[in-house]
């Protein structure tokens, strides 16, 4: 049993309201150093949230450093509390103040930062994967980073039996922007390839500032696809009139090319999203293999030094 | 949704050595002595599979899966080693393991509907509430020190099948006999695929022996009878072990604490586990 008391910790400011639980930052009392205290929400109707259940079991196995670790469950009499190690900002508080020196459409990163922030993603994800995990809700704001330029893997609650909900514990509409088309379109036999694509729309979005597709409803989010991917068809996609929710009413987009959206990222670049970003799940490359394209070549080659080093020192 | 097996909180948290098991439970019925000396208890694997039986009863009804049962078992063992058995109600710990399992393995029940199958199926439950089960699922979640995923040997299992030659009745045995297993401290012991290759041993071993239909145990009992017949697949598997890095010994291990349930089980009498419960739970308060 835990015998550590939530008064452990100093209460600070509230950083936000999640899914099912109340984010604050807090302060251990005996080191001084700064934590982020989760606070979860009973259910009295339901006991603890499924939600909860699975992302504490889940960040109790997952210790990677591209993934925000948990110190600490407090258990007390009504309350659970999780102690996880504390970020400075995520992914959307920072493309929000970030000021690109070199100028450049207002929320957009410069290069560097992005291709670090996606190399530490895509090694974040890799992990998840060959653990057999799925993230299943990758978004700018459930990435975390800190002052060390560092991006974590946060919140493994979304979660559930099946599929993914629509709903949270307080209702908010949980957003649509980074759901794989396969997902849209109802499929229930989704994998790891649903992770890729939030990560290849999130790549987009750290170039141009601003979300690549801003869906309002599934069917919307849908369409925002296709008018930049193209509508797919049984000759592009054999088995799409099989999904739940494919229509013969869509309207017929053509393939728009990546470039034309995104001027500033180079050829390398723009293959690693292309290939990120297939309507077709099977077509996506997976994490490992999205590590392995020369776009992170310096980061391959730096991770290669170390593990020589290390060898050396054996 | 697994996380990998050697890094998992079950391999650093949850496997034990004989010497470590025997000690966990030393201290436990030390720190209790007068209720463990007022109420005795049933040999542990009855008492195990006097609760299977009836987790398996309802889990029959809720219309659960294997997999989300084999959970269930794991939590009520994990929570046993912490918390002395005289000292609960083991109906309720057994339907809010099933529930917590269920939430884990991705198919929540309603708790109301899971508590009115339990009531139904268990009169001696006495828990009419649905929050006695939330707060009961906390107690077990915190005891359990919030590590919940299992790693089970049935997808070592499916994945073996067919590299051992196994044909559908010996994979159905294996089966059985991997179902049986939570009536022992193997999946406390070893490692999911060791406890995998056992079961795949013995129904290798015992399947020419036991008649088709018999149960695992019968075919235990029936001995090694079979073991000549089963040569050629058994000599398969005693060279794939040997160029593979399996601990044999546990194997072996494991072999004879299965061997020895299937013994066990001849003197397991439903009756003398329910009523050695209904006793400590209704003088114990």
């Amino acid at each position: 049993m835990d015998k550590r008391h939530p008064s452990s910790f100093q209460q600070l400011e509230k950083l936000g309201e999640g899914t099912y639980a109340t984010v604050f930052k807090g302060r251990n009392g005996q080191t001084g150093a700064f934590v982020a205290l989760k606070e979860i929400h009973l259910d009295s109707e339901e006991g603890t949230p499924s939600t909860a259940i699975r992302e504490i079991s889940l960040m109790k196995e997952l210790k990677h450093e591209n993934i925000v670790s948990l110190y600490d469950v407090i258990h007390t009499e009504n309350k659970l509390m999780l102690v996880f190690e504390y970020m400075d900002k995520d992914l959307k508080k920072y493309m929000d103040s970030y000021h690109n020196p070199n100028g450049g459409p207002r929320g957009a990163l410069d290069a560097p930062t992005i291709k670090s922030f996606m190399w530490q993603l895509m090694k974040g994800v890799a992990f998840c994967h060959d653990n057999r995990v799925l993230h299943r809700d990758l978004k700018p704001q459930n990435l975390l980073i800190n002052n060390q330029g560092q991006l974590k893997l946060a919140d493994f609650g979304l979660a559930r039996a099946f599929g993914i909900p629509v709903n949270t514990f307080s209702n908010e509409v949980v957003t649509l922007w980074y759901r794989a088309p396969d997902v849209l379109l109802g499929s229930r036999t989704y994998n790891t390839s649903i992770d890729i694509w939030s990560a290849g729309c999130i790549m987009a979005e750290m170039f141009t500032g601003r979300p690549l597709f801003p869906g309002t409803t599934n069917e919307d989010q849908l369409l925002k696809i296709f008018r930049l991917m193209g509508t797919p068809s049984e000759r592009s996609w054999p088995g799409i009139s099989q999904f739940p929710e494919y229509k013969t009413t869509w309207p017929v987009y053509a393939t728009q090319e990546l470039r034309n959206l995104l001027p500033s990222v180079d050829a390398a670049g723009l293959g690693l999203l292309g290939q990120m970003l297939q309507m077709r799940p099977e077509m996506r490359c997976s994490a490992q293999q999205a590590l392995q394209h020369p776009w992170f070549a310096e980061f391959q080659q730096r991770e290669a030094a170390r593990a020589g080093q290390q060898a050396a020192f054996r | 949704m697994a996380a990998n097996y050697w890094d998992s909180t079950q391999a650093k948290y949850w496997t034990f050595t004989k010497p470590e098991l025997s000690e966990l439970r030393h201290q436990l019925t030390q720190h209790h002595q007068p209720t463990v000396s007022k109420f005795h208890l049933p040999d542990r694997r009855h008492l195990s599979i006097y609760m299977q039986t009836n987790l398996i009863k309802l889990a029959r009804r809720l219309n659960l899966r294997q997999q989300a049962l084999a959970t269930a078992q794991i939590y009520i063992k994990r929570f046993y080693l912490r918390v002395e058995i005289r000292r609960t109600n083991p109906y309720l710990i057994m339907a809010t393991a099933i529930y917590l399992a269920c939430k884990m393995e991705e198919t929540p029940q309603h708790i109301r509907l899971m508590l009115g199958e339990a009531a139904r199926q268990w009169p001696e439950l006495g828990v009419t509430e649905t929050s006695k089960i939330g707060e009961c699922e906390f107690a077990v979640i915190s005891t359990l020190q919030s590590r919940l995923i299992c790693h089970h040997p049935y997808r070592a299992l499916g994945e073996l099948q067919g590299t051992f030659g196994l044909g559908t009745e010996e994979g159905t045995l294996a089966h059985n006999i991997v179902n049986d297993c939570f009536n022992t401290d193997l999946p406390l012991l070893y490692a999911p695929h060791v406890i995998a290759i056992t079961a795949m041993f013995l129904a290798v071993v015992l399947r020419p022996a036991g008649q088709m239909g018999g149960s695992a145990a019968q075919s235990a009992l029936a001995g090694f009878a079979g073991l000549k017949q089963a040569g050629p697949k058994l000599g398969k598997m005693v060279d794939w072990l040997a160029e593979s890095e399996v601990d044999m010994e546990a194997v072996i291990d494991a072999t004879q604490e299965m061997v020895s349930l299937y013994e066990c089980w001849e003197g397991y009498s439903e009756r003398a586990c329910k009523e050695a419960i209904t006793k400590f739970m209704r003088e114990g308060k």
